[in-house]
């Protein structure tokens, strides 16, 4: 009898959440005309809304495959002393609340040397459309580093002394052994930091600063829009959202099969 | 010269060590690098092809040393247990691997890859999908990927040990001839004794890191030490005793356990000795004169133990206890059973000294 009451509390807690969450979707989804939402979708804020977010998300993932394959094989692959500091900081800002990052950053590039020197050779990385590519980078890189390194770390090191052994160097092993046998991981982390970066939000708005038709990237959009009380703008926002995550995570939840996180 | 040689070798991994190992590789010899589980064979191996640095020590390749260099200028060929295929390139590209970027043509390249695969039997599989082959199939792929680049020494971890026992015997007769079509050299790691036999002209014995012996094959059968290498050579009964007589004009006698045993090890007078002699080496029968052997010692059968074809009969006489080995057919015919008398009967020569005797003592553990 207990085991069919902690089934049964097991089922009905899954039941109720994931029913839940559909539900909260749906009337998203369903809440605005299709008219509403295709003149809203057609509208010129929201065509250069998803413009400049598809733009900013696409050099953001590459630069963020670039971070994430270095210090994922890194990690992956090296002992060294710090080896675990390391892990945790570069985790760090998957635990920071989005607006804290945001914080964090616009000090760096606003008010230390290091930003005062970026501004003195012509790179204005706060308030700018650099700064959204910056925000999303820095968002969205720690969830790539964490799949980079669990697939690297599923691939034994053994492959690449074989490679090695029959005439591979370091580079050459990771390029013809490695990269290949982890393409199906790099590509769902690829997958995973577009879809956070199309909705990197928080840190977004306190870099770069909420401005309408400049810096307005689609969570930009939403919030803009829900502020204004311009409801059907707001939800068309929300829903390409949606769709562009949901798009994203069949692909992760696909390709992510055999990863070790 | 040995072709490879390594020198005072240590290796700290944390949790493991290698101390102080040394022995060397003759070129075209097939050396066998014995031991259990555990034993730090594959460390020596990966440390030899430039895995892992050693804390000190030198690896040698024709004399000159190459410690400190990559695994890629030392050209050694490896053979993992688990073969470590590329799944993403099929049987011709795994082959090929390490001949491109040698400045070869892709005819060049094509001609090796089908002669190696003629010679290991696989030409017909070179389009297939790595993940599709059998165990068999994925060794002799991973054989041809290691020799089509031609290195100075093969080495094989626990190559055969994932194969069932007939893929296993029919992959060392291959492997026997290839070597011997090629003339490479090899370093063959494995616990299996049955490799030492059917391969091997040099053995080395490692077991917790250090190396206890190393030699040809029938040194260390008929001659293992210390104790624990004649365990593992399956040299079986061991054997402590007082030299009670010189070997001289006559053979020398040992006092083991009350039996006067003769042997024609040189001994002195009134020392303390450790000696084996293997199952295989006791005749057992019922009559003490069916063979002129000097050894004959009248026991009592205290365990008999069938295995499949053979069978193993302890015996005891007083405080000594034997163990030999007969055919089951052989022992059908003795007409034996438990309390029986009968005569373990072995030739002084058969009686072999072991020269440290710390680490084994009485019936070795590898008899059933």
């Amino acid at each position: 009898m207990s085991n069919k009451i902690f089934k049964a509390a097991l089922g009905g807690a899954t039941v109720l959440f994931s029913g839940l969450l559909i539900w909260a979707i749906l009337s998203l989804i369903l809440m605005p005309e299709v008219s509403e939402f295709v003149e809203s979708t057609l509208s010129e804020e929201m065509l250069y809304s998803i413009k400049l977010s598809l733009f900013t998300s696409l050099i953001s993932v590459a630069l963020v495959m670039v971070l994430a394959v270095s210090i994922g094989y890194v990690l992956a692959r090296f002992t060294f002393p710090g080896h675990n500091l390391l892990r945790t900081i570069v985790d760090l800002p998957m635990a920071f609340p989005e607006l804290v990052l945001g914080l964090c950053l616009l000090l760096l590039f606003g008010h230390t040397p290091f930003g005062k020197w970026l501004q003195s050779m012509g790179v204005n990385v706060v308030f700018s459309k650099y700064s959204i590519v910056v925000a999303q980078v820095f968002t969205a890189a720690p969830y790539a580093i964490r799949v980079v390194y669990g697939t690297f770390r599923g691939i034994s090191p053994r492959y690449e002394m074989v490679a090695r052994s029959l005439g591979c160097g370091l580079l050459g092993s990771f390029l013809r052994v490695s990269v290949p046998m982890a393409k199906g991981g790099l590509f769902a982390a690829a997958v995973i930091a577009f879809a956070r970066c199309m909705g990197c939000f928080g840190t977004v708005l306190i870099l770069a600063g909420g401005t309408r038709m400049y810096t307005e990237t689609l969570p930009i959009t939403l919030y803009l829009n829900i502020s204004y009380g311009n409801l059907a703008m707001a939800m068309s926002s929300g829903i390409i959202l949606i769709f562009i995550s949901l798009g994203a995570i069949i692909v992760f939840e696909v390709l992510n099969q055999e990863v070790v996180l | 010269m040995d072709l490879l040689s390594v020198r005072n070798l240590s290796v700290d991994l944390g949790n493991f060590s290698l101390k102080d190992i040394s022995f060397g590789v003759p070129e075209g010899s097939y050396c066998c690098l014995l031991g259990a589980s555990g034993a730090g064979k594959t460390v020596l191996l990966e440390t030899i092809i430039g895995a892992f640095h050693p804390k000190q020590g030198k690896v040698f390749l024709r004399g000159k040393d190459v410690t400190a260099w990559p695994p890629e200028k030392r050209r050694l060929g490896i053979v993992y247990q688990d073969y470590m295929l590329f799944p993403h390139l099929d049987v011709r590209g795994n082959i090929a691997f390490g001949l491109k970027g040698q400045g070869l043509t892709t005819d060049q390249i094509d001609l090796r890859v089908i002669k190696i695969s003629r010679q290991l039997e696989i030409e017909d599989l070179l389009e297939r999908d790595v993940a599709t082959l059998s165990g068999g199939e994925q060794q002799r792929c991973a054989l041809a990927r290691a020799l089509v680049t031609e290195p100075e020494i093969l080495l094989l971890d626990e190559a055969f040990s994932a194969l069932d026992v007939n893929t296993r015997e029919r992959l060392r007769m291959m492997m026997a001839r290839v070597v011997r079509e090629i003339g490479i050299t090899v370093l063959h790691v494995t616990h299996d004794r049955e490799d030492v036999w059917a391969l091997a002209t040099h053995v080395a014995v490692i077991n917790d890191g250090e190396m206890l012996q190393h030699g040809t094959p029938e040194d260390l059968f008929r001659r293992p030490r210390p104790g624990y290498v004649a365990s593992l050579m399956g040299a079986g009964n061991i054997l402590t005793g007082e030299v009670v007589s010189e070997t001289g004009a006559d053979l020398g006698v040992v006092l083991a356990n009350g039996t006067r045993l003769y042997t024609t090890e040189n001994l002195a007078m009134g020392s303390d000795v450790t000696l084996s002699i293997r199952p295989e080496d006791i005749i057992v029968a019922r009559e003490e004169s069916v063979i002129s052997a000097r050894n004959r010692v009248p026991v009592t059968l205290s365990e008999i133990k069938r295995r499949g074809p053979l069978t193993w009969l302890t015996g005891r006489s007083g405080d000594l206890e034997l163990v030999a080995v007969v055919t089951s057919s052989g022992y059908e015919s003795l007409d034996a059973s438990l309390g029986d008398s009968c005569f373990f009967i072995f030739k002084a020569s058969s009686l072999c000294l072991i020269e440290d005797n710390s680490q084994a003592m009485g019936i070795a553990s590898n008899i059933p």
